[in-house]
């Protein structure tokens, strides 16, 4: 479904990703785990178009996408839900989702994906009339999460979507997570939490200073000393 | 008392005016970052195409803003599409001092051009209806200015209706809000900036209609009224749509009551000292913080 071939980014002189090779399989859930710093937002904000791509390409779906828009890459059904979450802040709950059907292929489908999303997030209806800015940052969440939905997302990707919220929130969220799976959408998680991550993918990658150093089914790296002491042992 | 209230009703009226000048800016300036000097250059050639079409074919100038609106909205988009565009590639900050410095060159392109098609002289449209007007409990409301000041209100009630119920619209709020944020909802931000350019251009077009009417146009007018659409942005707050209409009612009532107390020579300083005492003070604006 995605395939990324040797991606490289840059800002300016500073490369903060150096050739990574990633996939993502139809109707699979992996997951690139690494510390902060490590270029993982940075691949994927190169991957949607919204920094430039130093070297290497991306491909969607069997097609180049290195060179798209972002929007046309939202069309074409890759959607990210972004670190900084993606909500419009001065808009109402309502609008957020709305606004979030935006594409032609999203648009005729508005109506009954809004009752999908107040379905699996009952929260946000009971809050729709309130500006984004007002919501808790697990409320916050959903709605980011929501609004992706209603770009019917093939491939869903989300940049660390438990970062900042309470670990009972966190779990909620993973358990979202894996009935949007169960939908037949694919899922790339971007990750710190390591631990809990692993639980709920199929295949992960471990990324660190711009370099995937290690790969594999992500029930394996649970068991992997090197992963266990360098990022479960506490 | 009665010339203390014909003098608030005097300054509502011009504010309307004042309103609409800063509404192409501010909607220009909210979405696409980009502040464009020149807006009062886009508003001068709008008084003179309602001008000419008033002169030379007798077009009641209250017609004319159906030519003028769509021809200074196509202008708009040839500016945006051969000037802007190129900036807002740019990160924010970036943009905005590279849009005045193209802002400034096109000021004064424009004007230019505008003394030689034109001339230099003041340009004003003389109705059967100009010095009409009707008094109301001792004070007076001149036609046209009521007219100016409906026209805005329409302006503003119109446009926060396309901006909070259509598609197009909504995708301007989004941008404005974060580029990057619209782009991942599947939004065509280089298309909404066009379509906010346009819009602003078309907006000063209208304002332009107004001061044909009403006041007066000449090739050098633009820089004042970029001015008093600046003052009015940052009394209201960026982006506040209805703001900037309060915002402009509230300075042609400051000016006229200063005019009215200090003499005609304090009009234009009260807003200046206004703009000074909001940056330091409330730098959202009176109306901002709530900004969309």
């Amino acid at each position: 479904m995605l395939k990324i071939n040797q991606l490289e980014v840059a800002y300016g002189d500073i490369q903060v990703v150096w050739g990574i090779d990633l996939e993502v399989p139809p109707q699979s859930t992996v997951a690139l785990l690494g510390p902060n710093g490590a270029g993982k937002t940075s691949s994927l904000l190169a991957m949607m178009s919204l920094l430039p791509i130093k070297a290497g390409a991306v491909q969607f779906k069997g097609e180049d996408i290195s060179t798209k828009k972002t929007h046309e890459i939202v069309e074409s059904g890759l959607v990210l839900v972004p670190e900084w979450r993606g909500t419009f802040a001065t808009m109402t709950v309502l609008e957020n989702l709305e606004i979030a059907a935006y594409t032609s292929k999203a648009r005729p489908l508005q109506k009954q994906t809004l009752k999908e999303v107040f379905e699996i997030f009952p929260r946000l209806e009971e809050r729709k009339m309130q500006k984004a800015r007002t919501l808790s940052g697990g409320e916050r969440q959903m709605l980011a999460i929501g609004r992706a939905l209603m770009l019917q997302p093939e491939l869903l990707v989300l940049d660390e979507p438990s970062l900042g919220l309470a670990p009972l929130i966190v779990d909620n969220i993973f358990d979202v997570i894996a009935a949007i799976k169960n939908r037949g959408v694919s899922i790339l998680i971007v990750e710190q939490n390591v631990q809990l991550t692993l639980e709920s993918t199929d295949y992960a990658y471990i990324i660190e200073t711009g370099r995937i150093v290690q790969q594999g089914p992500s029930a394996e790296l649970l068991k992997d000393d090197r992963v266990v002491e360098a990022y479960l042992s506490l | 008392m009665n010339i203390i209230l014909q003098n608030i009703v005097s300054g509502l009226l011009v504010g309307g005016v004042y309103g609409l000048a800063a509404l192409g800016l501010s909607l220009a300036f909210g979405v696409l970052k980009v502040l464009n000097i020149a807006h009062g250059e886009l508003i001068m050639f709008g008084g003179y195409i309602a001008f000419f079409a008033f002169s030379a074919i007798g077009v009641d100038p209250f017609l004319s803003i159906l030519i003028v609106f769509p021809v200074l909205v196509i202008f708009g988009l040839v500016l945006h599409g051969t000037l802007f565009t190129h900036i807002v590639r740019f990160e924010e900050e970036d943009r905005i001092k590279n849009s005045l410095l193209i802002g400034f060159g096109l000021t004064l392109i424009l004007q230019t051009i505008a003394i030689q098609l034109f001339s230099a002289d003041e340009r004003s449209i003389l109705t059967a209806y100009s010095s009409a007007g009707f008094e109301l409990g001792g004070i007076r409301f001149p036609l046209i200015r009521l007219g100016a000041l409906l026209l805005a209100i329409v302006s503003v009630v119109l446009l926060e209706i396309f901006l909070n119920r259509t598609w197009a619209g909504r995708a301007l709020r989004a941008t404005s809000e974060n580029w990057q944020t619209a782009a991942l909802n599947g939004i065509n931000v280089r298309q909404t900036y066009f379509i906010a350019f346009g819009l602003a251009a078309g907006l000063a077009g209208l304002t332009g209609v107004l001061l044909a009417t009403g006041f007066s146009v000449a090739p050098s007018i633009g820089l004042q009224w970029t001015l008093k659409a600046l003052i009015v942005v940052v009394l209201a707050g960026l982006g506040s749509i209805r703001g900037a209409l309060f915002g402009g009612l509230l300075l042609g009532v400051a000016e006229a009551l200063s005019a009215y107390a200090f003499g005609s020579e304090y009009r234009e300083i009260i807003g200046l000292i206004m703009f000074v005492i909001v940056l330091s003070v409330r730098p959202q604006g009176l109306f901002g913080g709530d900004h969309a």
